[in-house]
This record gives structure tokens, C-alpha cells and sequence, in this order.
């Protein structure tokens, strides 16, 4: 297992240099060029050619990559050349926000898909089932972001601001700079609709596809046994029934990682939060290479340690799974 | 119809039963006919598809959402990038039944004609990750060996990429614009994060039915490669490509709208959904009806490809349940 394990991290390192390197050479082939906005209207020829020095811009792209990576082992992730602001410091600032709403919006997930795919399932082709699946396949068909106007409309605008429609308030204790607000009511506040936006589409998910291998397992030789040696419905349904049902869902929710960052993206904008999702947009469209570099560094690693965590849940799920 | 060497009457047999070894010398032989023929896999999930109320509902949704497309210029009252400045923010009436946007213009027929947009990026964008991918992956598949390992070397690097993040640059590069050449670019940028999935999906079914028997005769009769793939191969992986097409649909609609609402779709004043929607959220307090209908067009699109894919799923493949 600790092997395995330790294969595994070192299978890490590849995967996000791949990926940062694909990243920063398409960035770099992005028309325009920072310089010229970072001039503005001081815009010289000679300024542009001295600028593009002093951030290493006129060097060829894979001399660029080995500087930049060069840094990033000794922790520099490199300073925005639009804000001049440290990379590092904007990610760490950006992280908490990001790390809560996806947290909070797969707790979400998690608490309307468990029950309602075990009821669907033990109680096939009722009206419970039925509704638990007319909802979950409404569910799979909106975009977060329309969730997140209809909340918006319902909560926001039509209860007279109950919820806040932007913005952002920390909780006490992870306000990374001396000037954001922080309070714990604030934060569930402003964090409530965007963690059930993001949410809700992940449940109705998870809702279709544990209650499609749900109702497979049910009908499996050892759950007759389990139900046969006298247990009672509830450890027979929990623990043998929805614990390997899991395991395909939990692979399919592995690869939905991709889509969840799209969906924190979109879900940031929408309610203006200042995570990492409205980072990376803003920087990838002001061409930020920076910023850029340091959004899909955070994402490439986000992404791989998720599989990684998919992997080892197999063998918390089934002892039978074992990596050599 | 029943061979039989000898000429006495011999009753007919059905598949492999105990009366076989009853049978004297050469057992007969029993020839399948045409009529027995004729129910293919594919009739057999037609027929299921029809007796399916979901998968119908869906099929009718496409249908009247294909019309809606087609007939955008006929059914849209008004121009759908006229703006009237007389007439902005207006409520739900005869006149504009879904209300007029920030620039007077009416909303019904920005949505009429969003349904363009929408369906042709949502549908060319599969087709073209489909005539991509499906190619690599039977020839990857087929093939095995250095030819595989290259091809799907280069699918999972872009597997390996979280999808919107892939999407997102791609669209910078291309730079979003409006019209049809801004369509033609979202629809690059979907069918490059979707051309994997086929190849991994197609190339897994190749590399089964590849060993199978009749490939094997197909072999022995001296068939060309090409032939054997198109006309032997292809046929039979073609139940999974067509359900994760039309599911596909569904997901494309999705990343189509996302796009364009963060403002990477095609571009102003081409109509549609996903900026509307953006575009409107802005003025929520003003008139909160202008975002609710181009996110309810996105949410009843997808339903429909959803629920058409679904019964499509359950009708040809039930093992991809």
C-alpha cells in the first residue's frame, strides 16, 4: 500500500508539469501580448523591448518554462506583470474561498444523493422513485449557473435580500489580509447559494448513478445472504448494499473533477467571490502568463491529488481492492 | 426450413435441444430465414425506444426545438439584434411576450434564435469530436502496438486536462468573435475536449470485437483492412458511440452556454442563451424576467437530448446502464 501510494505521488510530478507546460505554451501563443496592455497608452517600442526583458518575455518558450519552473522549487510561483503582485500570495488569499464552496457544495451533494438514491432504489418503480428521478434527471439538465440566477431571483431579489447576491465574507480565522471582513453568520450568508448552485447539479448526479448501481447490487447473492442471516433492512441497505454501490459512483465523481472546476468558475462569477475560479478567468483573459501559470498549477494539482484520493477510497470501500 | 441428407421427414430443431443426438447421421442443419433475420439489434432498440414515454417526450422536444432552428427567421416576430432604445426593460406584454432586453430588443426572438446557436455548436461540435475520435480509436484499437501507445498518449494528455480548463484557454487562442466564424470557434474548442472520449470509448469496443470469430473469417477470406474495419468492426461498436453522442449533445449545450456566459461564446450581437443570460443577470433588479428565459431555452434543450440519450441508452445498449 505505502508503495503504491508513494508510485502514485511520484506519477503526480509528471501529470502537472505536462499540464503546466501545455499551458504556458498555449498561453503563449494567445494573440496580444501583456506588455502592450501593461504600457497602456505609454506604449513605446523601446519601453516594450525593455519590458519584455525585464520579465524574461523575449527568451525563447521552453527557456521561459525552465525559469519559471526553476523558481517554483524554491517557492517563488512569480509576480503578476499587470499587478506586480507575488503569484503565490494571490493564490493563498483566493484558496480558502474556492476550498469552502467546493467542500460545502459536495457535502451538498453528498447529503440529497445518499438518501435519495437508496430510497429510489429499494423502492423501484414507485412514486418515490419516480420523483427522486424526474428531479435528478431536471437536475443533471440545468447549468449551475441558471441554478444560481434562480436562487438569486428567489432568495436575493424576491425575499427582500436574505441572502446576499455578491461578494464575500470569511470566516474568522482565514482572512488572509487585514482588511476583508469576517464573521461566521456573513460567511454562511454569502456561502449558502453558491455551495447549493454548485451543489445541486453534483446530487442530481450522484443521485442517478448510485441508484443505478444500488439497484444492482440489491440484487446480488450476498445481500439476499445478509438479508437471509436475519439482519435487519437498515445494515443490509448501508452496509452492504451502499457501500459497493459506491465504488463505480465514486469513479465517475473522479473524473467530474474537471467539470467541477468549470463549475466553481462559472458559479464565482455569477455571485462575484473572490476565489480562485474568477482568478484564473480574469488572468486567462488579461493574458496574464503569471497568474495563469499559477491557476493551473493550483488546478493540475487540485485535479491529480482528487484521483488519487478517487483511488485510495476504492480500498476503504472494498478491503478486496489491494495495491501491490 | 430444414436440410436434411436423407429424404425421409425429419421435425424441424430448434437451437441446440436434446432431440439433436436423437437424430441419425448428419444432424440437420437448420438455415436462418429472412423473416428471422430482419429483427437486428438495431429494430429490436427502435422498437423498445417507441414503447419508452421518456425517451418519446425527448424526441419531441428535439424535434420542436429542429423546427425552432430552422424556422427562426419565420417564427422570431421580430429581429433579434434590433435594438429600440423607446422600448427598454419592458415587461412580458402582446407585443414582446418575454419582454424587451436593456437595448429594447425583443426577447422571445432573441430566443428563437439563440436555439441556432445553441443546437449547431451542441451538434456539429459531437459530430466532429466523433469523425475525429472514432477513426483514432478503431485504428488504435485495431492496430495495437507503437500506433496505439502514440494515439492515446496524445488523448490522455488532453484527458489529463480538467475539461473547462482546456476549453477556457482554447477559446482565448481562437479568440471568440461573432457570426458564424465565432460559432465555428466554440465549436473547435468543444470537439478538441471531446475527441478522447470517442477514441478511448471506440477503441475499448475494437480491441473486444477484434478478437471475435467473424473478424477472424473476414481474415481468412482475405479482406483488406479497411474493409474489414468499416464493414465488420464499426458496425458493431456503434450502439455506445451513438448513445454518448446524443448525450454528448446534452454535455456540449452545457459547456456552449458556459462559455458564452463567461464571455467566451460566440459574440454579440450573434443571439445567444449563455450571454443573454449573463448579460441580464446585470439587470436582475431592473427586470428579473430577462435571465429566467434564455436559462430556461438552455435547461429545456438539454433535457431533451438528456432524456432522448437516456431512452436511447436503455433501448440499444441496457449493459451501459
Amino acid at each position: 500500500m505505502r508503495t503504491y501510494i508513494l508510485k502514485r505521488i511520484f506519477e503526480i510530478v509528471p501529470t502537472i508539469l505536462m499540464i503546466t507546460f501545455v499551458v504556458f505554451v498555449m498561453m503563449r501563443s494567445v494573440p496580444g501580448d501583456p506588455v502592450v496592455s501593461l504600457l497602456g497608452d505609454a506604449y513605446t517600442e523601446e519601453d516594450a523591448i525593455k519590458a519584455r526583458e525585464a520579465y524574461g518575455l523575449n527568451k525563447p518558450i521552453v527557456v521561459q518554462y525552465f525559469i519559471w519552473l526553476g523558481k517554483l522549487v524554491q517557492g517563488d510561483w512569480g509576480t503578476s506583470i499587470l499587478s506586480g503582485r507575488p503569484v503565490l500570495q494571490d493564490v493563498m488569499i483566493r484558496l480558502p474561498v474556492t476550498l469552502e464552496l467546493i467542500v460545502l457544495s459536495m457535502g451538498v451533494a453528498l447529503l440529497i444523493a445518499i438518501p435519495a438514491a437508496i430510497i429510489g432504489a429499494i423502492r423501484q418503480n414507485t412514486w418515490s422513485d419516480y420523483t427522486a428521478t424526474t428531479i435528478a434527471m431536471v437536475g443533471v439538465s440545468i447549468p449551475e449557473f441558471f441554478i444560481g440566477v434562480l436562487f438569486l431571483l428567489i432568495f436575493s431579489i424576491g425575499m427582500g435580500g436574505l441572502l446576499p447576491s455578491s461578494g464575500w465574507m470569511y470566516l474568522p480565522g482565514t482572512c488572509p489580509t487585514m482588511v476583508c471582513g469576517a464573521s461566521i453568520w456573513g460567511n454562511v450568508q454569502h456561502v449558502l447559494m453558491p455551495a447549493f448552485a454548485l451543489g445541486v447539479g453534483r446530487a442530481a448526479l450522484l443521485t442517478r448513478l448510485l441508484r443505478a448501481s444500488m439497484l444492482e447490487v440489491i440484487r446480488t447473492e450476498y445481500v439476499t445472504t445478509a438479508r437471509a442471516k436475519g439482519l435487519a433492512e437498515r445494515p443490509v441497505v448501508l452496509k452492504h448494499a451502499l457501500k459497493n454501490a459506491l465504488i463505480p459512483t465514486v469513479t465517475v465523481m473522479g473524473l467530474q473533477v474537471g467539470f467541477l472546476i468549470g463549475g466553481a468558475i462559472v458559479v464565482e462569477t455569477l455571485f462575484a467571490m473572490p476565489g480562485l475560479g474568477t482568478f484564473g478567468i480574469d488572468a486567462i483573459i488579461a493574458r496574464d502568463y503569471q497568474q495563469v501559470q499559477g491557476f493551473a498549477l493550483i488546478t493540475a494539482f487540485a485535479f491529480v491529488v482528487i484521483n488519487l484520493l478517487v483511488d485510495l477510497t476504492y480500498t476503504f470501500l472494498d478491503p478486496r481492492i489491494r495495491y501491490a | 426450413m430444414a436440410i436434411s441428407p436423407e429424404p425421409r421427414p425429419v421435425p424441424p430443431i430448434s437451437g441446440g435441444s436434446l432431440r439433436e443426438a436423437d437424430l441419425p447421421g448428419v444432424a440437420a442443419i437448420t438455415v436462418p430465414t429472412r423473416a428471422a433475420a430482419s429483427t437486428s439489434p438495431f429494430v429490436e432498440g427502435i422498437r423498445r425506444l417507441r414503447k419508452s414515454v421518456t425517451a418519446l417526450v425527448g424526441v419531441a422536444i428535439v424535434a420542436v426545438l429542429l423546427v425552432v432552428a430552422l424556422f427562426a427567421d419565420v417564427l422570431a416576430p421580430q429581429s433579434p439584434i434590433a435594438s429600440n432604445q423607446a422600448q427598454t426593460f419592458q415587461r412580458p406584454s402582446w407585443d414582446h411576450p418575454l419582454g424587451t432586453d436593456q437595448l429594447g430588443r425583443d426577447m422571445l426572438s432573441r430566443v428563437i434564435h439563440g436555439t441556432r446557436i445553441s443546437l449547431l455548436v451542441g451538434v456539429s461540435s459531437v459530430l466532429l469530436a466523433l469523425f475525429v475520435g472514432v477513426p483514432f480509436g478503431m485504428i488504435a484499437g485495431f492496430y495495437g502496438g507503437r500506433i496505439d501507445t502514440a494515439i492515446m498518449r496524445v488523448m490522455d494528455l488532453i484527458l489529463a486536462f480538467p475539461i473547462y480548463l482546456l476549453a477556457i484557454i482554447l477559446m482565448v487562442i481562437f479568440t471568440p468573435t461573432a457570426g458564424l466564424i465565432g460559432t465555428m470557434k466554440v465549436t473547435g474548442a468543444i470537439a478538441i475536449v471531446r475527441i478522447p472520449i470517442y477514441a478511448r470509448l471506440v477503441r475499448g469496443s475494437v480491441l473486444s470485437i477484434k478478437e471475435k470469430e467473424y473478424i477472424e473469417s473476414c481474415r481468412a477470406l482475405g479482406q483488406h483492412d479497411p474493409t474489414i474495419l468499416f464493414k465488420h468492426v464499426l458496425p458493431n461498436c456503434l450502439a455506445p458511440i451513438i448513445v454518448t453522442t446524443t448525450l454528448g449533445i446534452a454535455t456540449s449545450i452545457i459547456v456552449e452556454a458556459t462559455l458564452s456566459f463567461l464571455g467566451l461564446g460566440t459574440q454579440p450581437p450573434t443571439p445567444s442563451w449563455g450571454w443573454d443570460l449573463k448579460a441580464n443577470v446585470a439587470f436582475i433588479q431592473a427586470n428579473a424576467w430577462l435571465s429566467l428565459f434564455p436559462g430556461l431555452a438552455i435547461f429545456v434543450t438539454v433535457l431533451g437530448f438528456n432524456l432522448f440519450g437516456d431512452g436511447l441508452r436503455d433501448a440499444l445498449d441496457p449493459r451501459l446502464k
